[in-house]
This record gives structure tokens, C-alpha cells and sequence, in this order.
């Protein structure tokens, strides 16, 4: 799955992240709001599911299984055949079609007002909240000496 | 092994499930969110062993069986099975975590720190009885440091290797799709690193504590110190249809290095690492990993013996089996147990017989 080339580029992969984890009421407002002048959308899919999490031991450089993350995503297409795509950790089918509205609209119509605001926010809300939790952990550093 | 038939008993098992739930009393949401915001180390524990990451799902779990551990964990790995896979992640590296707690016991001067994060490491373990007495706990807010600790931490393992400390190791070249998974294949011995690896994430806590506490104990080839200890939130990164990757969100995750003693001139390293915030899981499972190379079978650091026996599913399952019934099994044993005893009065009573015999003669 990781061995192809990608083909979205960095500000995509950053776009779909701060969807993700955006706060999910503002996401499913957002997308309702984008429906309304949005034609008909095609549902591919919408479920739950589990997405394998593999890690790197540290010590021999072996990849190996972690466990599986329950996941909830979302699949449509418009008329004109443009993909929206959404896939959030939890039990959330909504919120991972509202973020497969906002990711199809913005692939049809590019960044608008809306969505650039909507994703400028969220994006300033989660560097905050990583911020405020890290300078809590930076408290939390300890400088050892030996006698 | 066998088993007899029962009648009658169908009322009395409907009861006795009954009388199970009926003193857990009505399971609804605010139960199982209050149970998500309060015990986070609880469901990180039983989110790790049933391989399930989902705090929602595992709280309902600890609900519904009123925090029976086995059972909650049994219960999500049987609900795991009901959903599709519907992709493998890209795989998490440790400089890719967003770490929280970082600690050596091995080096103090580590690139990048020692960041002590969320602990009762320092602590008196003191209960707060005040609690009880109409007194609620609220906690002193942290004194928020001005810049904020990096969120990613290099790795300590490497920087070893580029002082000659730890051996070199290949670059992995497997794809994810090819990763050996003990969820679609049984573990076979001698295990691959990635079944071992895999096996000892899902391990139940107390069994991997316990053995690999014996090992530390003196039951085992290598006594452990912490090379590093990590706990931190790893990116679930997958693709979009455009071939675009992207994190669909975080997972707390736990790793652990622990090293021995010199080898070939390196140090040996141990590693473990799993779903949630458990660092005495992987701390006594790197110690097992680390024990592992040259351990006599049958010892509890070989690894068929630790594998097969923290396998919280199967050895709780073992165990409970048990208590079902064994009637025609027992009842043979008890059988025998007659015949025995029967055979040896007749046998104590044939001498006595002669003996009168003689005696009148």
C-alpha cells in the first residue's frame, strides 16, 4: 500500500489530517452547510471498519503488528466523477462523511472562503491544543546528575 | 478429554445470566463515557490486550462485564471480528511519535532529554480517604513550561548505533501488506520477530508481568535496565483514493528498550511496544524479548513458553474451561479410585482369611 507514489502532495496530506481530526461538530456544521448547494452525491461507501497499525522495533529494524484501530469512513462521488474521501479513528460514520463532503467539495471547486476558513481554524485549534499539552510535558523535564 | 450431556439446566443458566447483569444494573452511554474519561490507563490496558484500538468500544466492554478483564477483552476481540479491514497504515516509526515521557535509566544525557511526562514515578502512593468524607480531589493545575517540549523525539537506539553501541540493523524492506499477522496465521516456533513482536502487544498485562519479573528475579539470562522508555500518540497514517497519504488521527502507544550487558561488542537490547499508556507491559515484555536468544526450553523466558502462556484469551479460556462440566471424565477417575480401594481390601482381607485358616488348624 506505502510502496506507491503518492500523488496528492504535501497540502492535500496536511488538508485531510486537520479534517480528521477537526472538532466534529464544526465538521458535520460545515458540511451541512456545503450540501445545500452541493448536486447529487453519490454514497460508494460509509461503515466502519479496522485499519492495521504496524510498527518499527527499534532494535532489529523489523516491522511488525501493533493492532487494529477502528475507524469510520466515507467514500462519495459527485455526477462529474470527483472523489470525496473521509476516514476518522472511532465510531463516527457522520463525521467521516462530513469530512468526505468538505474533501469532495474542495476537489471540485477548490479551497473557497468557507473551507479555507474552516480549515485555517481548525488547523490554529490543534497546533494550540498540542502547544498548551506540550509546554505541560516541557514542565515535566528533569535534568539528571550523578554525585 | 469428555464430556456428558445435562438436561434441565436452561432456566437455571437464563438466571444465572440474568443475576449477572442484574447486579451491574442498567448499562447506558453516560456510564460508558464516564468510564472513557476516568479510567484512561484502564482501557489503554484492555484496548493493548484485545488488539482493538478503541476507547469507546472498550469501555462499553469494561461495562458490560463490570470490568471482568478477561471477559471485556474477550468480548472486543470477538467484536473485532465482525469488521473488515479495510487498510494497513503506514508503519510507526519511533521518531514519528509524538512523545510524552521519555526516560532512560541506562544514560542520563540522551539527545533530545529525559521529559519525566504524566507519572507517579516520584510519588507517595497515599489514598485519598478525604475523597470519601465529602472532600473532592481536585489536582494542582501543572506549571506550564514557556516553549513547549518538541513533539517528536529522536531515536535513542540509533544514536547507540552511531556511536558503535548497538549493533547495525538491515533497514526493513517489508511491505505491510507482507507483515507476518498472527490474526490471519498461527504462531509457529521458533516465531518470526514480527509474530513475537505482535504477540507480546496483545499479551495480557499480568501474565507478561509475571514472567518477565522472574526473569528479572534471577530466572532468566539478562537483568534489564531501561535503555528508554517511551510513551507518546502515534499518527494512524493511510492513503486517500488519490494515492495521498494522511493521518486519520492518533493512538496512544507504549515502547520499551531495556538492555543487559555487552555482546560481540554491542549492547543487547530487548524491545516491546503497545496499544495505550502501559509501561510495565512493555517494560517486562522487552525484558522477555531480551531474555529470549539462548533460553533453555521450558524456561519461562523461552519464547514458546511466554508466548503461548500470555495469551490472554486462550490462557483465561484454559483456565476457566475448567469449571464446566467434567462429570464423565471425573466420574472415570472416581471409578478407578473404587476399583483401587476395592482390590486392596479384598487383597487385605484374603491374608486374614489364611491366617484364621492356619490358626484353627
Amino acid at each position: 500500500m506505502f510502496s506507491e507514489t503518492p500523488s496528492g502532495g504535501p497540502d492535500q496530506g496536511a488538508m485531510l489530517g486537520i479534517l480528521a481530526r477537526a472538532r466534529p461538530e464544526r465538521l458535520k456544521a460545515l458540511a451541512e452547510t456545503l450540501l445545500e448547494s452541493m448536486g447529487e452525491i453519490a454514497v460508494l461507501t460509509n461503515r466502519t471498519g479496522l485499519v492495521m497499525v504496524p510498527m518499527r522495533d527499534t532494535v532489529e529494524n523489523v516491522d511488525f503488528h501493533l493492532g487494529e484501530v477502528l475507524v469510520s469512513e466515507a467514500h462519495i462521488t459527485d455526477a462529474a466523477g470527483h472523489v470525496g474521501y473521509g476516514m476518522v479513528t472511532g465510531r463516527d460514520l457522520e463525521r467521516a462523511m462530513a469530512m468526505a463532503v468538505v474533501d469532495l467539495r474542495i476537489a471540485t471547486l477548490g479551497e473557497e472562503p468557507t473551507t479555507t476558513d474552516f480549515l485555517s481554524e481548525e488547523r490554529a485549534y490543534l497546533v494550540a491544543e498540542d502547544e498548551k499539552r506540550m509546554r505541560q510535558v516541557e514542565a515535566t523535564r528533569v535534568e539528571m546528575e550523578t554525585f | 478429554m469428555a464430556y456428558v450431556a445435562t438436561r434441565g439446566g436452561e432456566k437455571a443458566i437464563e438466571q444465572a445470566e440474568r443475576l449477572f447483569r442484574q447486579d451491574l444494573g442498567t448499562i447506558d452511554a453516560s456510564r460508558v463515557e464516564t468510564i472513557k474519561q476516568t479510567m484512561p490507563y484502564l482501557i489503554d490496558r484492555v484496548m493493548g490486550e484485545a488488539s482493538l484500538y478503541s476507547e469507546e468500544l472498550a469501555a462499553l466492554a469494561l461495562a458490560q462485564t463490570g470490568g471482568e478483564l478477561s471477559e471485556a477483552v474477550l468480548v472486543l476481540r470477538a467484536w473485532r471480528t465482525t469488521q473488515p479491514r479495510i487498510a494497513i497504515a503506514r508503519p510507526v516509526q519511533q521518531d514519528e511519535i509524538l512523545t510524552q515521557r521519555r526516560i532512560s535509566a541506562a544514560f542520563k544525557d540522551i539527545p533530545g532529554g529525559q521529559i519525566l511526562g504524566p507519572t507517579l514515578d516520584y510519588s507517595h502512593r497515599v489514598l485519598a480517604t478525604d475523597v470519601l468524607e465529602g472532600k473532592p480531589y481536585a489536582p494542582p493545575a501543572v506549571e506550564a513550561a514557556a516553549k513547549p517540549a518538541p513533539s517528536r523525539q529522536p531515536s535513542l537506539a540509533d544514536w547507540q548505533r552511531q556511536q558503535g553501541l548497538v549493533a547495525p540493523a538491515n533497514a526493513s524492506d517489508v511491505a505491510p501488506e507482507d507483515i507476518p499477522d498472527l490474526t490471519r496465521e498461527p504462531l509457529l516456533f521458533p516465531a518470526s520477530r514480527a509474530h513475537r513482536l505482535q504477540s507480546l502487544a496483545r499479551a495480557e498485562t499480568g501474565g507478561v508481568l509475571a514472567l518477565g519479573y522472574s526473569a528479572m528475579r534471577g530466572y532468566g539470562n539478562a537483568h534489564p535496565t531501561v535503555n528508554e522508555l517511551r510513551l507518546g500518540e502515534a499518527e494512524v497514517v493511510v492513503r486517500h483514493p488519490s494515492g495521498t497519504e494522511f493521518s486519520a488521527g492518533r493512538v496512544r502507544v507504549s515502547q520499551a528498550e531495556v538492555t543487559s550487558k555487552e555482546k560481540g561488542g554491542f549492547l543487547e537490547l530487548g524491545f516491546a511496544a503497545t496499544f495505550g499508556w502501559n509501561e510495565v507491559k512493555v517494560i517486562a515484555a522487552a525484558t522477555l524479548d531480551l531474555n529470549s536468544a539462548e533460553a533453555p526450553v521450558g524456561s519461562p523466558v523461552h519464547e514458546e513458553f511466554y508466548l503461548y502462556h500470555t495469551e490472554s484469551v486462550e490462557a483465561s479460556g484454559f483456565c476457566i474451561h475448567f469449571k464446566l462440566p467434567h462429570y464423565v471424565t471425573f466420574q472415570s477417575i472416581l471409578d478407578a479410585m473404587r476399583d483401587a480401594k476395592a482390590k486392596k481390601a479384598a487383597a487385605e482381607q484374603k491374608p486374614a482369611e489364611t491366617r484364621q485358616m492356619e490358626s484353627a488348624e
